[in-house]
């Protein structure tokens, strides 16, 4: 029992306190809690215009080359994986520039923006089209319907998958080591190279991450909730 | 104030209005009739350009609005449409259901649209549904909504697309009745419908389309007592 506990109390050490160790674990999360974020603000961005374009363009025949340039874009982001691009923005596209977390954001952000886009594009599908017929009717322009009637009630329909789409994001950023960037879960690899013990760094490590994406879980249930006030009976 | 001539339609190869000219003047209700999948709604959506005309010309109060350049928003500010499935906005209240393109397109200030929002709906009996929102209401509760919707812009023309097919039987009365009270004010309609009786009733002249062509027009007297044409007969024995 004792030696169970002193067993517990050696790890612990070595783990968090020779060394500040805490303070590699602390830095790992601000990493990834900017990329997570940075790249859910550009991918959402992207995704919204991509999705409109879209919509736009099968809706009225018209933007007929920007539309197949984001069909482009969704095939390669979509049809790549996401540490292969990461590493072609980092050593050729901005082999320039040496700020791994700058260019973790934009890569993670471009590559989710596609994913984004289909969910968006789908969430405004989902919305009858007599709702959009009922906005122009009344000769709001196609601008203001979408702004106004189309996308509220998109929003209902994108974001639980926009959630999930976030969560898988911010596991995804654990491969942001690829390029040098010091994220969390380079940080428990770093800390089990220093101990030479697997236990707590990695466990440690996926506690984090569970705890991340409970608090993103439970965070978007309660936005839910507050949306579906139109469609209470 | 509607002058249709040789209107053409096709949906790919399919042909669905085949030449259709026609003469709607100001205050005159019309009632188009006709089986299911002759045009008669086609034809309505394609007075407010919801469906762009493939061949022809739809003259609205003199102006060509077949013309490209012509600015189909502006157009759809002078004539409200009234959709069999209702579609009220359902992330809007009643009340902002109401005001929302009046206000938002500048015919009234918000205050002024409100205002007559809820006279509109005091008067179909619905004040107390202003805070509402559309899943709350009944059928017929949206459907008469919707008729206040396309009023509240003040258009000069009103168009039913079937406003009581997608009703419950017992709720069809109360949108008739509203749809009756609008006539009576001088409103000019066109209503694509499938109850005889308020056709015959309402309208002041009925049109029967079937295959894309108007087939017959007429006074209702005329139209449903003495029908020339031989499809029109064995419709008019079907549903009546």
């Amino acid at each position: 029992m004792t030696a169970a506990l002193e067993w517990l109390a050696r790890q612990f050490t070595i783990t968090f306190i020779t060394g500040n160790r805490y303070k590699l674990f602390l830095t790992g999360l601000r990493n990834t809690l900017i990329i997570a974020f940075g790249a859910v603000v550009i991918g959402t961005f992207i995704g919204a215009i991509v999705a409109m374009v879209r919509v736009h363009s099968a809706q009225s025949g018209k933007l007929k080359a920007l539309d197949k340039l984001c069909g482009a874009y969704l095939a390669v982001f979509r049809g790549t994986p996401i540490v292969v691009q990461l590493l072609i923005m980092y050593y050729i596209v901005f082999a320039f520039i040496d700020n791994g977390i700058s260019i973790a954001v934009l890569a993670f952000g471009i590559n989710s923006g596609a994913y984004v886009a289909e969910i968006v594009r789908a969430g405004i599908l989902a919305v009858d089209i007599g709702q959009t017929e009922a906005g122009r009717s009344l000769g709001l322009s196609s601008g203001r319907t979408m702004r106004l009637i189309v996308l509220p009630q998109a929003i209902k329909n994108i974001l639980p998958a926009l959630g999930n789409e976030l969560i898988a994001l911010l596991k995804d950023t654990s491969v942001a080591g690829y390029v040098t960037v010091k994220d969390l879960a380079q940080a428990g690899e770093n800390v089990r190279t220093l101990t030479a013990e697997p236990y707590f760094s990695l466990l440690f490590v996926a506690a984090v991450y569970f705890l991340l994406v409970m608090g993103i879980t439970k965070i978007l249930r309660v936005v839910e909730r507050r949306l579906a006030k139109s469609d209470r009976h | 104030m509607i002058v249709i001539e040789e209107l053409v339609k096709k949906f790919g190869g399919n042909v669905v209005l085949d030449g259709v000219s026609e003469r709607i003047r100001a205050g005159e209700k019309v009632a188009v009739i006709g089986p299911s999948g002759s045009g008669k709604s086609t034809l309505l959506r394609c007075l407010n350009l919801l469906e762009r005309p493939d061949g022809g010309r739809i003259a609205f109060e003199g102006e060509d609005i077949t013309d490209p350049k012509c600015d189909a928003d502006a157009v759809r500010r002078r004539m409200g449409m009234v959709f069999q499935h209702f579609n009220l906005f359902n992330n809007l209240t009643v009340l902002k259901n109401i005001t929302l393109a009046p206000a938002r397109l500048k015919i009234m200030a918000e205050a002024e649209a409100e205002e007559r929002a809820r006279a509109l709906l005091a008067r179909i009996g619905l004040p107390e549904k202003a805070d509402a929102y559309p899943s709350m209401l009944s059928g017929g509760q949206k459907q008469r909504v919707a008729i206040v919707r396309a009023l509240a812009m003040n258009p000069r023309v009103m168009l039913f697309d079937e406003p009581t097919s997608a009703l419950d039987p017992e709720m069809v009365g109360e949108v008739l009745d509203v749809i009756r009270e609008v006539a009576e004010a001088g409103m000019t309609m066109v209503i694509v419908t499938h109850e005889m009786g308020f056709a015959r009733e309402v309208a002041s002249r009925v049109v029967f389309i079937d295959g894309g062509k108007i087939k017959e027009t007429g006074t209702p007297p005329e139209l449903f007592d003495s029908p020339r044409d031989a499809r029109l007969r064995e419709f008019l024995s079907k549903v009546i």
